[in-house]
């Protein structure tokens, strides 16, 4: 590392930043640019796409939460996502704890089962869980998107926790055996919170996998009050005519909260990521 | 034991998996897991309260299927519509109560036939005419709407009483009731057909083209259409084949073919006029092919009427500058189309559907069916032409003077199927598909999914 | 602690949900649609077998399923190739500054985590002639292809476009997957290699690649089947037009299931797919897996 080999890595460090700096704006433009469109209104769209607005249309985005009832839309996402959230956690590192930690002969097949989940495409369930649930009258239920959506996050959590688990020293279980501590007990006081690094990226993979699902969604949900949020961008889209101004409105609406959760959030997903990355 | 306890488990799930697999209509499966059924009935209890509150006692409930969100929409027919559903829960406060399920257009027969096939279908539901129609027709789930119509003088409220039904009407009984009917006409900016000259609108294909020479020869962009939506660019096309005297009757039954004289023609005279199309035809949605017409980009429309509204809502100087004449060439006929109720076979509140149905027809649903929506409205009803959009005169001369109608032609074929493959045919033609390989395609599609049925 | 480890009763309990439910809403779905797949079905007739005639349909007659097939072949091979190049030249870069790694990071990232519907509304936007990208393009002179309707060529402009568009929304997962691995190498292994001379960018091609060759696995297995199962962006840009040009195997699918409820058939092109996703996970861990190095 002599003062030459320095000079050189100033010359390839501003070209790196240059590139990386191109990209970013390639990343951010996009997503201003929605902003940009929500503002107008859709006369003078048509007319001059790119041209200012001359007045801010901030009605859009009222007119975008009532109309499209993205209240509730939002509310049915949140119930929808936080549930299956939850159970995910709970189901999965249940089955992970048993796999990872438990001694069984099975387990090798068990995870090799749960991991064919992660090669399937939802498609290829659509048509018998559809035609199943609407005989057990599941769709046009928050309820019959919560399974779906439960058991396609499933592999991917146990894939995360096994992975955590198996990590854990064994010196823990140990004491926590001869302190007579129950298996069940040393997996929600010993394993869990040990692992909440873990819990945390599943979760959040599960949480913003299953916010963004559509196809899902548009085909069990029927009922305007049950529509979740990807959804119900669609209602824009009239028979013969589209509110562009305002179905982007109801974009930024849409993908404001989870722009929010991950600018709070963002360096410990990267962090999360890390080791679930590293250690699955 | 542990074999024992997983073999147990094991088994347990795969006979149920195997009762799951073959028992078509029992519901082996229910005993899902019971853990996540406590929450999710919390959550379903949630829901019920965000939900219209239904009214209370002996309310007779039922569901009307739509195609458009009531809410967000902007389309002034579908406004209309809201503001029926909205008197008849007013007025029929206590008794009936109609409860709206909506989608967008695009996956409405893919939700309704959903409902159908769960055993829910909507007590009323909204349908095209034609092969839409025929499906909910031949398996009996639309029920026969005609004694109620006959019952107290209902029909005779019609324009041409039961002439009004024949696009509704199966072996003799009437199984769907029309709203209102858009015709497609030819749209033209007045001040841009002066300026190129033109003093008498084309009467038949070559008045036509010499009209749209004259007015690319003048700057104007003659024809702005939608390829990118594909009806829009079927719907030209289907007035080229009507007025080649193609019969989709025949072809449907066979004895035509889509490799006809007839056909290439008409397809040869699309990719003719072409050449007139904005230069950004082929990327244009609808709305856009529209929009360059009411911002005075483009000299003539090809649309159905419920365009008016569009047009008048976005520009409303335009009105004013904006004629109206029927697809030239045509022999009178003109395209037509009707947005149309169908009532549930296994309802069990026909009194409430029908009384519902009649809202949509009465007196005040089709004055502004023709003074607001821009559309020509299915009964008698008196309405003050001045009030409805200059436009709309225009459109009922066109219809008025019409010998014939006809349907949409991807709304006019055997399968719904059919139909998106022809406006799809069309499409990749415009855009530089031979002819001749185009309409093989089309007809290689109707060996193999409709003649050999 | 072997008793305590090896409680039957526990280990039951334990998986017991996650195998029923698994069991229930994937497993049993995935024979019964494989079942499907046998049949001449649609939403308002009950499954009726017919052998192998809608996989001959599918094979011998069904021009869309060439079409899908090919798109979603190309569709498979773009993302791998550019998602493995470019995440790693982007891990390799964002490892290589200091100052402003996390803000990059961040903003590379953040579109994985944006609904795809919403992201593939606004791409459609921006391609549409008369208001997106063209518009601008116009101002300097350039009068731009059809972005989203152009059918020349094999691989059809459109298809290039979804699949920048797919690469640009996913490219921060790739890149992430890699920077936490190479996090993971320990810093003497390149303070011993520049010792001995090597450049930055040899070090990278003989310390970095080899040691990050198991996450190149995971991470290829993941885009390949993403790839497969693409749909959201598709859907809201061109639905698959014009003329069943952009569609991929599960827009047909979708099609041919939810718009003209053709059950059975549909259930055909499903059973493609899930075969298709098996081979091409197999292959990627036979031929890119190897056994994690000691780091």
């Amino acid at each position: 590392m002599n003062k030459a080999g320095k000079g050189k890595w100033k010359v390839s460090t501003t070209i790196i930043y240059i590139l990386l700096s191109v990209l970013a704006v390639v990343y951010l433009l996009p997503l201003l640019w929605v902003i940009y469109v929500s503002l107008k209104d859709d006369k003078t769209l048509f007319v001059s796409p790119w041209a200012m607005p001359e007045h801010l249309m901030f009605e859009n985005y009222s007119f975008a939460w009532t109309a499209g009832r993205l209240g509730v839309a939002t509310l049915n996402s949140a119930i929808v996502c936080g549930v299956t959230l939850i159970l995910c956690l709970l189901v999965g590192s249940m089955a992970a704890f048993a796999i990872g930690r438990l001694k069984w002969k099975l387990s090798g097949a068990m995870m090799t089962y749960f991991l064919t989940g992660m090669m399937i495409p939802v498609h290829c369930i659509l048509i018998p869980v559809f035609t199943r649930f609407s005989r057990m009258h599941l769709t046009n239920s928050l309820t019959g998107l919560i399974l779906p959506y439960l058991t396609l996050s499933l592999p991917i959590t146990i894939f995360i926790m096994t992975g955590f688990f198996q990590s854990l020293p064994n010196e823990l279980f140990e004491s926590a055996c001869i302190d007579g501590c129950s298996i069940y007990r040393s997996f929600t006081h010993i394993a869990l919170p040990l692992s909440r690094t873990g819990l945390f990226v599943t979760g959040l993979m599960t949480f913003v996998a299953n916010w963004n699902e559509l196809l899902l969604a548009m085909v069990f949900i029927s009922e305007d009050s049950k529509k979740t949020l990807p959804v119900s961008l669609s209602k824009f889209v009239g028979p013969y005519n589209t509110n562009y101004s305002q179905m982007f409105a109801a974009i930024v609406i849409a993908i404001i909260p989870t722009i929010i959760v991950y600018c709070m959030f963002s360096n410990q997903i990267v962090d999360g990521l890390t080791a679930g990355a590293v250690k699955g | 034991m542990k074999k024992r306890m997983l073999s147990v488990l094991i088994s347990t799930a795969m006979i149920a998996s195997v009762l799951a697999g073959c028992g078509g209509g029992g519901d082996t499966s229910a005993p899902a897991p019971a853990a996540d059924e406590g929450a999710s009935q919390d959550t379903a209890a949630a829901e019920t309260e965000t939900q219209a509150p239904a009214a209370g006692g002996d309310v007779e409930e039922i569901t009307w299927m739509f195609w458009d969100d009531l809410n967000a929409t902007e389309d002034l027919i579908s406004i209309g519509y809201r503001d029926t559903v909205e008197r008849f829960n007013k007025d029929y406060e206590g008794k009936y109560h109609v409860n709206v399920v909506t989608t967008n257009l695009e996956e409405y027969y893919a939700k309704l036939n959903a409902l159908v096939a769960a055993g829910e279908t909507p007590d009323c539901f909204i349908v095209s005419p034609g092969p839409n129609l025929d499906v909910y027709v031949d398996p009996g789930i639309a029920a026969d709407l005609t004694d109620y119509l006959k019952a107290d003088g209902w029909i005779d409220t019609f324009n041409g009483g039961e002439g009004a039904f024949s696009q509704q009407t199966y072996d003799g009984k009437i199984y769907a009731v029309p709203l209102n009917i858009a015709a497609a006409c030819v749209f033209y900016n007045t001040e841009m057909f002066e300026a190129a000259g033109i003093s008498t609108m084309p009467t038949d294909w070559q008045g036509l083209l010499d009209a749209c020479e004259k007015l690319q020869a003048a700057g104007y962009t003659p024809l702005t259409i939608s390829a990118g939506t594909a009806w829009c660019l079927s719907m030209l096309a289907g007035y080229l084949c009507d007025s080649e005297g193609v019969d989709l009757a025949a072809i449907d039954s066979g004895s035509a073919s889509w490799l006809d004289s007839n056909v290439v023609n008409a397809t040869n005279k699309l990719v003719e006029i072409s050449k007139y199309f904005q230069p950004t035809a082929a990327g244009d949605t609808n709305d856009v092919a529209t929009a360059n017409f009411y911002n005075e980009e483009a000299a003539m429309l090809i649309q159905g009427s419920w365009a008016i509204a569009q047009i008048n809502g976005s520009n409303p100087d335009f009105e004013s500058k904006c004629g109206v004449f029927a697809f030239p060439g045509t022999d009178g006929r003109v395209i037509a189309k009707s947005d149309s109720l169908a009532m549930s076979a296994k309802t069990t509140h026909p009194d409430a559907v029908i009384a519902f149905m009649k809202y949509f027809t009465d007196d005040t649903a089709q004055k502004y069916t023709a003074e607001v929506g821009g559309k020509i409205p299915v009964t008698t009803v008196e309405y003050d032409a001045s009030k409805a959009p200059a436009q709309l005169a225009y459109v009922m001369d066109v219809f008025g003077s019409a010998k014939s109608t006809f349907g949409f032609y991807n709304e006019s074929m055997a399968t719904t199927e059919a139909g998106a493959f022809f406006d799809d045919t069309m499409v990749s033609i415009y855009l530089g598909t031979p002819v001749e390989e185009g309409l093989a395609s089309l007809e290689d599609f109707y060996k193999n999914n409709v003649w050999n049925k | 602690m072997d008793k305590f480890l090896r409680d039957k009763k526990a280990i039951v309990v334990f998986v017991a949900p996650a195998f029923l439910l698994f069991t229930f809403v994937l497993f049993v779905p995935i024979c019964q649609s494989v079942y499907y797949s046998f049949c001449e079905y649609n939403a308002l007739t009950a499954p009726k077998f017919i052998g192998f005639e809608n996989y001959k349909q599918l094979f011998t007659i069904d021009r869309t399923m060439k079409i899908a097939l090919k798109n979603s072949m190309f569709f498979l091979i773009f993302s791998v190739v550019t998602q493995l190049v470019a995440g790693l030249v982007l891990a390799g870069l964002l490892t290589n500054i200091k100052k402003g790694r996390d803000f990059f990071k961040n903003v590379y990232y953040l579109p994985c985590v944006l609904s795809s519907a919403a992201l593939g509304l606004l791409w459609m936007f921006v391609f549409t002639p008369k208001l997106g990208i063209n518009q601008v393009l116009a101002q300097f002179g350039i009068e731009g292809p059809l972005w989203l309707m152009d059918t020349k060529g094999f691989i059809i402009l459109p298809m290039w476009v979804i699949a920048s568009v797919a690469l640009w929304q996913y490219v921060g997962q790739s890149m992430m997957l890699y920077m936490a691995q190479i996090s993971g190498i320990s810093s003497s292994l390149y303070e011993a290699s520049y010792i001995d001379g090597c450049t930055r960018v040899q070090s990278f091609r003989y310390i970095t690649l080899p040691l990050i060759r198991p996450m190149v696995a995971t991470a290829m297995s993941l885009n390949a089947i993403g790839a497969l199962k693409f749909f959201d962006l598709i859907f809201n840009m061109t639905e698959g037009g014009p003329n069943h040009m952009t569609d991929v195997l599960a827009t047909h699918l979708y099609q041919q299931g939810f718009k003209y409820f053709k059950y059975g058939y549909a259930s055909a092109i499903g059973t493609v797919l899930l075969v298709l996703c098996l081979i091409v996970t197999f292959i990627i861990n036979k031929f890119v897996k190897v056994d994690n190095y000691e780091m």
